[in-house]
């Protein structure tokens, strides 16, 4: 059954629980064979980092940072929101595989496409 | 034709799937896999899973599923 899934999250450190439901979800998707896409915006985009993760972990859950890895590992996409990114003085050169920074037209397209989206 | 099987414990919703899903791909088509998976959100998850997937779920009596890998 072909189509995409998108996530929307816009959380990182100030809401870890909605930051690894999200990917939990994304993971969901991707193993079911959707084309999925993570959209980190506000907040979120910290998650583009490497090494910002590494310490988010919610009881009974699984490490954040391996729910991303094994959600990019499963194909999955992260488009990071280009002025949050900027906002925030991230750098380019930190970013985790797998993540891209996109402007508004790359959500929107993906979107536009009939893709369900779903936002933490 | 019976083949693997992995007992996932609690694991579930996403984190059961994605390490599923690639249990699933090292199989060969029809090959049947054995879960074990106590989260109780299984039992309407996974019948949802083999829908989207295009597996098959032969037997569901949980917390014991019995999954034919598909053909592609």
């Amino acid at each position: 059954m072909p189509g995409s899934f998108c996530v929307s999250l816009t959380c990182s450190k100030d809401n870890t629980d909605k930051a690894t439901v999200a990917f939990v979800v994304a993971n969901a998707a991707v193993a079911s064979d959707k084309d999925t896409m993570v959209f980190l915006s506000i907040e979120g985009v910290r998650l583009s980092q490497k090494g910002y993760a590494d310490d988010i972990h919610e009881a009974d859950f699984s490490p954040l940072k391996e729910l991303i890895d094994n959600f990019v590992k499963a194909g999955g996409k992260i488009y990071v929101c280009s002025p949050c990114f900027k906002k925030r003085a991230l750098g380019e050169d930190k970013l985790i595989a797998g993540a891209t920074i996109v402007g508004g037209a790359k959500l929107v397209e993906f979107l536009s496409g009939g893709s369900p989206c779903v936002s933490y | 034709m019976m083949g693997e099987k992995w007992d996932a414990g609690e694991l579930g919703c996403g984190e059961l799937l994605i390490e599923l899903a690639g249990r699933m791909k090292s199989l060969v088509p029809g090959q049947v896999f054995e879960l074990r998976a106590l989260d109780p959100g299984a039992e309407e998850d996974l019948p949802a899973w083999c829908r989207l997937t295009g597996h098959s779920l032969v037997s569901a009596q949980h917390p014991v599923y019995l999954i034919r890998r598909r053909e592609n």
